[in-house]
């Protein structure tokens, strides 16, 4: 199983919370860019890849024609005659019927739409700027365009989001019966507006815990599957592309500040779009080759992200070798003492009531 | 080379003695400048060395510097300088240095008036028999009073204010005059050259090639290079190798005589060997008597250090060991904290000696420490009779053994302006204080004299008693003995463990609220974690104070951007160090700022 992965750095307008890499619109350079990711792709010309996803930034901001330019260039690259999944991202403010056609006539097959919220005012403060009425049209209008496969992202710990808001939501993206639904916690990190002056009534640590327990218990029982901590799924409509990243698998990152996890290395582009144009690919940062202690303690936390699937030991000491896995494994039943993991079998799961402080667990996983 | 020998009628032993900041310093270089010791001071102060006392503006360890001075008379003098400690931390030190000299120059600040270590070095310098020259400093500055200053002299120490010299020790204005003075008015050292040796230790440090440097004033005989000398309260005897005097730097010659000041080197490589206030004598003449006065250092203050990672513990002890080399005052023995591990116990002069020397240990040898709360020593007296001094609140017998317990008590003099008068007291009267005097040497000000329990003073008794007065209340004290107390030892427990290093001695009836504001403080300190936290406070058992951390209900990475793993582990990993900066107290981590938080009750 292998990934391909796009980053397009452009985007209208920062939201407030956003520290991932993304630049103003600038149409000018939307030319240059998909050059650039031709000319990064052909160092690794001719691997096969199993999904697609197009992030960003907005790639709905490279146009329709942009789009399929970017995706029939790559096919000519890449071995894409397995791809069973491609995503596009979209943002509610950019979705035209044009670029959705556009997109499904290229092979897209699952659209991800940035609704975030569907209270106006929850939006404006997180310096969104579509409208609630937006987000639901463009859901509309990807079903229209013979999307399937449709996912929302949702933030959870919005200012001013509560209970009764963050439920209605929910319900309002069920209701337009929708596949997939990713509910990410709000983070405030370093050198965000939101960092620099934080808003007044961002829920606290409890009340985004309550959310969260909420959320979870209203998407269960319209039949979603908790399959990873901030990832919900109609079943048969897993992200396989998002779910490679925490089986450990393999994928390429084009694109500014995209990441690779390929033979074995993990490597990072720069962020920076302009040394990108002039040699894509060339700038790279933190780039590590794990040993393998930490590989495998790596792969564990991401595998324990997988509420339902959570991390098999035997396949990984099948893999690695009991000498590499014993001391992981002695770890691990610590933490079952402790409760903090369940285990049945050779399966090591995190509880219900663990998932949302996952984190200290997670960091004992790794100690060594 | 060549020693010119002084007749010791041309010889002058003094000292500079001032409340903090009354610029003590300042006039020290003035004078070495004039007399030609030094040509420049770019405005560093020669006679304080280290670092740190330069940023705290204090003298820690005396010096002495020998200035050759032509008179008016047309003679020529040799003055010794004798640098003193300002801080009633040191004040045994400070005694040691004014035993070697004759007289003793008192300094007080125009602008501020006789302040209380002003009156505490007096009565010092009285004591030791010493004449005292008084002068007013900092005459050029425009809020300068000297009058009232004189009047103050006169009525605060008794002391002629027609005597009184004006100085500047930043102008040098009227420091001609003083010196004049100094050859004048201070008596030159008695003492017979061909009597058998007798020499005071009033200061040592230690050179990691020669081993310690005694700073001596020789009261009889004559010590040549090549001497054998014998310390009188240990009989060890050493080989002088090197004997001179302070320019301020080393020089060495062939001899002292009675009456003059210098140093030695004879291989001691023990500090345990030599202290200061010990009488060096010789070997020959092993009858020749002590001068009175010598005692051991005896600290006043304890507290316990713990390295943050316990595979730091041979570290610290080396660093320990290094640093009593140059401190002999400090004294350290292990200890086993079940919360902490191990550790040392520190015994301190006061918390001024405790603070520059944790500090200083940071500094200078680069360790990452944990202190735990100061404490006093108690007397604790059982059922049976036994008197038990106990320096750390866990090792308290359990409370059916305990009779009583007595704790260290401290007269303070402290001089307050009229109208903080009312906030002073009621500070007092809220840290155990029992006004014994007061008195009005000027119709400004007040001179109280309150006793009070060491252990409020070492838990920020000054700083509040300088927030009160606005800064303007100046406190000096000493030890006078030991009283019974009404205490208890309060224990904290974290989720059911009784965590020794927190554990303290209060009054009773102060305990609870002190326990509660504790226990608040913790709560506030200490992270939420996976489970809940009790955090509880017990005297005798019983718990007087309660409150819960919560569980941590929210500490996840969402939103895993394109397969960006590398920095999620990164996050992970930078959590777990952290926690590793965590002391853990059974499954509980708890950060080192809980140790110390006893010290900051208040804030």
């Amino acid at each position: 199983m292998r990934g391909l992965y796009i980053h397009v750095p452009f985007c209208v307008k920062k939201c407030a919370y956003c520290d991932f890499y993304s630049l103003p619109d600038r149409p000018d350079l939307v030319e240059p860019y998909i050059h650039a990711v031709f000319k990064e792709a052909t160092h690794h010309a001719g691997l096969s890849f199993q999904t697609v996803y197009l992030g960003g930034g907005t790639p709905g901001l490279l146009g329709a024609q942009g789009l399929s330019r970017l995706i029939r260039g790559l096919r000519d690259i890449f071995d894409l005659s397995r791809v069973s999944e491609a995503t596009l991202e979209v943002n509610p403010d950019s979705t035209s019927r044009t670029l959705l056609e556009a997109a499904r006539m290229a092979g897209i097959n699952r659209i991800s739409i940035g609704v975030q919220s569907l209270v106006d005012l929850e939006l404006q403060k997180a310096g969104r700027i579509h409208t609630a009425e937006q987000a639901i049209q463009s859901i509309l209008m990807a079903k229209k365009a013979g999307f399937h496969s449709i996912s929302c992202d949702v933030m959870l710990g919005l200012p001013g989001q509560n209970a009764a808001t963050l439920i209605s939501t929910l319900k309002k993206l069920l209701d337009l019966e929708i596949q997939h639904l990713s509910l990410y916690c709000l983070s405030i990190e370093p050198d965000t507006p939101f960092s620099i002056r934080p808003p007044a009534d961002l829920p606290s640590e409890d009340e985004q815990a309550d959310l969260y327990a909420g959320a979870c218990t209203l998407l269960q029982e319209k039949g979603f599957l908790h399959y990873e901590i901030s990832n919900f799924a109609l079943p048969g409509y897993v992200c396989l592309h998002n779910l490679n990243y925490w089986q450990g698998g393999e994928y390429l990152g084009l694109g500014p500040a995209a990441a690779s996890h390929l033979g074995g290395k993990r490597f990072k582009n720069r962020a920076d779009l302009e040394s990108y144009l002039t040699n894509p690919g060339g700038f790279i940062e933190d780039e590590e080759i794990l040993e393998i202690g930490q590989k495998t303690a790596e792969e564990a936390i991401l595998r324990l992200r997988l509420l339902r699937e959570g991390l098999d030991i035997g396949e990984l000491t099948r893999r690695f070798g009991d000498d590499v896995i014993h001391p992981l494994r002695l770890r691990l039943d610590d933490l079952v003492e402790k409760e903090l993991l369940i285990r049945s079998g050779s399966v090591y799961r995190l509880p219900d009531q663990c998932v949302l402080v996952s984190n200290p667990i997670l960091a004992k996983v790794l100690e060594s | 080379m060549l020693i010119f020998r002084w007749k010791m009628k041309n010889i002058r032993n003094f000292c500079i003695v001032a409340h903090i900041d009354h610029g003590k310093s300042t006039l020290a270089d003035r004078i070495l400048e004039l007399t030609g010791v030094i040509h420049t001071t770019n405005n560093e102060q020669v006679l304080d060395s280290m670092d740190l006392e330069r940023e705290r503006g204090i003298t820690i360890k005396a010096k002495a510097v020998r200035i050759p001075y032509r008179a008016r008379n047309g003679e020529n003098y040799i003055l010794n300088l004798i640098d003193t400690p300002g801080h009633v931390d040191f004040n045994y030190e400070v005694s040691r240095s004014l035993k070697a000299c004759e007289g003793a120059v008192l300094l007080v600040d125009a602008t501020q008036g006789v302040e209380a270590q002003t009156i505490a070095n007096a009565y010092l310098a009285v004591d030791a028999g010493l004449e005292i020259i008084p002068v007013i400093n900092k005459i050029d500055l425009p809020n300068a009073m000297i009058e009232e200053t004189r009047k103050q002299i006169e009525d605060m120490l008794g002391l002629p204010g027609g005597d009184v010299l004006l100085v500047s020790g930043k102008t040098g204005a009227g420091v001609p005059e003083l010196l004049e003075a100094i050859v004048s008015q201070i008596p030159a050292p008695k003492g017979d050259s061909s009597a058998p040796l007798s020499c005071l230790i009033f200061d040592s440090y230690y050179d990691s090639y020669r081993g310690v440097i005694p700073h001596i004033r020789i009261f009889s005989g004559t010590l040549n290079r090549g001497d054998k000398i014998q310390v009188k309260s240990t009989g060890k005897i050493f080989e002088v190798n090197e004997i001179g005097y302070f320019t301020p730097d080393l020089m060495p010659g062939e001899k002292l005589s009675a009456g003059e000041v210098g140093y030695i080197s004879a291989v001691i490589r023990d500090v345990g060997d030599i202290h200061v206030g010990d009488t060096i004598i010789s070997p020959e003449h092993p009858e020749t008597p002590a001068i009175p006065g010598f005692r051991k250092a005896k600290p006043m203050v304890f507290c316990g250090i713990y390295p943050i990672s316990t595979n730091d513990y041979p570290k610290l002890t080396a660093a320990l060991e290094k640093f009593q080399l140059n401190d002999s005052s400090i004294v350290f023995e292990k200890e086993t904290s079940a919360a902490l591990g191990h550790g040392y116990r520190l015994g301190f002069l006061g918390m001024l000696h405790m603070d520059i020397t944790l500090e200083r240990l940071r500094r200078e040898y680069g360790q990452e420490l944990i202190a735990t709360m100061p404490s006093v020593v108690y007397k604790v007296v059982t059922h049976q009779g036994e008197e038990l001094m106990i320096d750390n609140p866990s090792k308290f017998p359990e409370p059916q053994y305990i009779d009583h317990i007595e704790e260290p008590i401290i007269q303070a003099r402290i001089i307050v302006p009229n109208e903080h008068i009312g906030a002073v007291m009621e500070l007092s009267k809220s840290t155990r204080g029992t006004l014994v005097a007061m008195e009005h040497p000027d119709p400004r000000r007040a001179l109280l004299t309150y006793e009070f329990p060491l252990a409020e003073i070492i838990t920020g008794y000054y700083d509040k008693l300088k927030s009160v007065s606005r800064g303007y209340a100046s406190m000096d004290y000493e030890f006078i003995g030991y009283k019974p107390g009404n205490l208890v030892k309060v224990d904290i427990l974290v989720k059911e463990n009784q965590v020794d290093a927190l554990s303290y001695i209060s009054d009773r009836e102060s305990a609870v609220s002190k326990a509660r504001v504790l226990i608040h403080k913790l709560r506030k300190l200490i992270p939420r974690q996976l489970f809940t936290i009790p955090l509880q406070a017990s005297i005798n058992g019983k718990i007087v104070a309660r409150e819960d951390i919560a569980p941590l209900r929210k500490d996840v990475l969402a939103k895993c951007y394109g397969g960006d793993i590398t920095r999620k582990r990164k996050l992970l990993e930078k959590q777990k160090e952290g926690k590793k900066r965590m002391k853990m107290v059974g499954t509980v981590e708890v950060p080192q700022e809980a140790f110390l938080l006893l010290l900051k009750m208040e804030e």
